[in-house]
């Protein structure tokens, strides 16, 4: 911490910590949104009737809030600050980064607040209307440009392989999003629009989009991520170079084939389906070299576990990625999806990769970061502990208790009598979810009550190196005084 | 140290970032690189066997040959694997596994249903899932309808009567339950005579002058009702009418009500805003072979007569 004055300097870390501030903003608002709709579903009185609260308004407010509040304010700080420590050069434009957090805010916040009064275009993960349609591509662009144009004055000779995944992630998100939102408004003082595409192109495309969100936004992001601060903590470095080339190639072309597996058993051709299918199963080994390389590379710091638990969130990330990404491609096959699909046991997929793994790998990434961005300490390691519990006690809660309420619906809605009928109504299987959804949403609070703990731990430590600043400033002006 | 240093540097690619980020470049672990190949494997089997590629116009339809279905005109086609033919394939199965029996319903009476063990324990069977798709909508999943709007087909209770033929009449036809508005004809005290007088008829305790004067307009000219309750209040199958005597209720929640203020209410409430509900006909929306199981099943809910 020497030299962090001069750091300041040749950095541009104003803007990661505002982007930080903002993750755990959005992550709290976003995070409570999903409890709240989760309980809604074991106890439907809490919708009060209230149009804007009910299940279905909050369900994307909750989606937009963690994927692209918390989720996408965090990558804004990390892929900001490793772009900045690993090309060893200022950001190239503070004014359009700038322009980049305010447009990114303000996106999220209205088309949340958009999402509650009823405005939606109903594409999952793209619920936004139009004009924020527009403001988003806008603000996109611009993050592209400044990434590219901060590579380009690099005073490294090569690009380190974080860099890969962000750029990956940039193009393809920016590629994603337009394609999927072409659409005519029906006026230009209308919020309503339809989508260029019809039918069954449409949805292919939808799901096109919303896989590769996942893939490329949730993933290989994030797979930049862990690639900086995974060698950062352990003090080591990335296992397999060779291993990181061949997983990044494999990875970002696999993902492009596979959003069709969302649409299995639907109107879209059979060997749509099959393709979407069978490089779901390709997805897989090159999903687990990430994998690999991140707990190879900590293996060797074993003995970090027990002293520093930045380390445990980043294990647990990376055994969590590997969980998710062998349970999807085995829900992508046609007889294993006939079963999964439509049952809850997509959602607990989606949250053992969304909080076992994006959640997970940011705290870690996050708690790495955030004493370095306001030169001090974390207020306290005993907090990074409570957080770690509740949130690996949380997380396994909950996708527990989606396998019980997904499977055994499934199984349910597939149970024939001695004669051939039909065994179960729906409304027996909507009753039998009744326990694991109570279940599912205790899980949710145990994940709630870790990012509060965070949240006020990063309060106190900001406050901490405020304080200790300040303190700084007023013995050198003490000294300056004397001399 | 300098040897350590050394081995670490012959092992990383040489490169460092941001002061200490390094890479070592170990090779591929060889149990990936199989999983991988095998993935691979795997894959080329499945676009074997189902259809994968396309090619122009068309795609690879695979060699899995092993569909068989009836097309609406009775041809037997057997076709590649594809969702749409193993969903017409299924559906034969289902109905060749009913077929014998729905025969048997299609010729049997509701009485030869319920005494043949089988064949009522596959009416029943079916005429479940029949009654949760088109039934319990209205009636609620376990038949106890909604008090107030639904009638509950659990009890001995019968609005429109309840032989199988009656039952049989109401499903397949369906019914228009009405009752007209009291609140113009009658006033206030009269109507709260009434009340007094409907709540005593099972068994409550009540004002007994007051019920008498309520009676007089109940089964006299000034009220009328009796011409659908019949005299004494015991209800008349023929036009729905709800026997008034049982302590059983349709229309006003008298069991929900702590009072016998509450009581009076709630039955003052229904006398003034009559009734009228209905239910659809289901002899369009459902074969013949299926109003009849269903009228079996609700036969057999709740003590049919």
């Amino acid at each position: 911490m020497a030299n962090s004055t001069a750091q300041v300097e040749q950095y541009n870390y104003d803007i990661v910590r505002k982007f930080t501030i903002m993750a755990l903003v959005w992550g709290v608002l976003g995070m409570t949104a999903g409890l709240y709709i989760g309980s809604e579903l074991a106890w439907p009185l809490l919708n009060f009737d209230i149009p804007q609260i009910t299940f279905g308004r909050l369900r994307p407010v909750h989606t937009t809030l963690v994927i692209f509040g918390f989720g996408g304010s965090a990558l804004f700080a990390t892929s900001y600050y490793i772009v900045q420590r690993t090309c060893q050069t200022r950001l190239f434009s503070d004014g359009m980064a700038t322009f980049t957090f305010w447009g990114w805010q303000i996106s999220v916040g209205v088309a949340a607040i958009s999402y509650m009064m009823g405005y939606t275009q109903a594409r999952e993960y793209a619920e936004m209307v139009w004009p924020i349609d527009i403001l988003i591509a806008v603000t996109w662009v611009a993050y592209l440009v400044i990434y590219v144009m901060t590579l380009r004055k690099r005073s490294q000779p090569h690009i380190y392989v974080a860099n890969w995944f962000f750029i990956a992630f940039i193009l393809a998100t920016a590629i994603l999003h337009i394609f999927n939102n072409l659409a005519v408004p029906i006026s230009l003082f209308s919020l309503t629009s339809y989508s260029l595409q019809a039918g069954v192109q449409d949805a292919m495309t939808q799901w096109w989009y919303g896989h590769n969100a996942v893939g490329f936004f949730l993933t290989a992001a994030f797979l930049g991520m862990m690639y900086y601060f995974v060698p950062k903590q352990a003090g080591r470095p990335v296992y397999s170079y060779r291993l990181s080339i061949i997983h990044f190639w494999a990875l970002v072309f696999l993902y492009m084939w596979v959003g069709a597996h969302h649409l299995h058993w639907t109107a879209l051709p059979d060997w749509t389906s099959t393709l979407a299918a069978t490089f779901s199963i390709l997805l897989l080994m090159p999903s687990w070299g990430g994998m690999i390389n991140g707990i190879m590379t900590l293996s060797g710091a074993w003995d970090k576990l027990r002293t520093d638990p930045v380390i445990r969130f980043l294990i647990v990330a990376l055994s969590f990625y590997g969980m998710s990404t062998f349970e999807g491609p085995l829900m992508s096959l046609k007889s294993v999806n006939a079963l999964s699909h439509y049952t809850d046991w997509t959602i607990g997929h989606v949250h053992s990769g969304a909080l076992g793994w994006v959640a997970m790998i940011t705290f870690g990434s996050l708690y790495h970061l955030i004493p370095r961005l306001w030169e001090t300490r974390m207020y306290s390691n005993k907090l990074i502990y409570l957080h770690f519990w509740l949130a690996t006690i949380g997380i396994v809660i909950y996708i527990s208790a989606m396998w019980v309420a997904g499977i055994g619906q499934g199984l349910m809605l597939r149970a024939f009598d001695q004669y051939g009928n039909l065994a179960y109504t729906f409304i027996e299987t909507v009753n039998f979810l009744h326990e694991p959804y109570v279940a599912r949403a205790l899980g949710g609070l145990f994940f709630v009550l870790g990012i509060i703990v965070m949240t006020f731990n990063t309060f106190m430590t900001i406050r901490q190196g405020r304080r200790e600043q300040a303190l700084l400033e007023a013995k050198l002006a003490a000294k300056l005084a004397q001399a | 140290m300098s040897k350590e240093k050394k081995q670490q540097a012959v092992q990383t690619t040489g490169h460092a970032w941001d002061g200490d980020l390094q890479e070592f470049n170990n090779p591929l672990p060889t149990w990936w690189l199989w999983a991988f190949y095998g993935t691979v494997i795997f894959a080329i089997v499945y676009w074997v066997l189902f259809p994968a590629w396309p090619v122009g116009k068309s795609y690879t339809k695979g060699v899995l040959n092993d569909i068989t279905y009836t097309t609406p005109a009775g041809k037997q086609v057997t076709s590649h694997w594809n969702t749409r033919a193993l969903y017409l394939e299924e559906m034969e199965k289902a109905r060749a596994e009913h077929a014998a029996y729905m025969e048997q319903l299609q010729s049997a009476s509701l009485a030869e249903i319920a005494n043949n063990e089988e064949l009522s324990a596959f009416a029943y069977s079916m005429a479940k899932v029949l009654f949760a798709d088109d039934c319990a909508a209205c009636h609620q999943a376990g038949a106890n309808g909604v008090i107030g709007s639904y009638p509950n087909l659990l009890d001995d209770d019968w609005l429109w009567g309840g032989t199988y033929d009656q039952i049989h009449a109401s499903i397949a036809n369906g019914h228009n339950g009405f009752m007209p508005a009291f609140s113009k004809t009658l006033n206030s005290a009269q109507m709260d005579d009434v009340a007094e007088y409907v709540i005593s008829l099972s068994g409550s305790d009540v004002n007994p002058q007051k019920a008498e004067i309520g009676s007089n307009i109940f089964n006299g000219e000034t009220g009328g009702c009796y011409y659908c309750h019949d005299k004494g209040g015991v209800g008349r199958i023929s036009q729905g009418a709800a026997n008034l005597t049982d302590s059983i209720w349709t229309i006003a929640d008298v069991p929900g009500q702590a009072t016998l203020e509450g009581k009076k209410a709630v039955v003052k409430r229904v006398i003034a805003n009559g009734v009228n509900r209905k239910m659809p006909a289901w002899k369009n929306r459902l074969n013949d072979t299926e109003v009849k199981i269903l009228t079996f099943y609700v036969h057999e809910l709740g003590g049919g007569n």
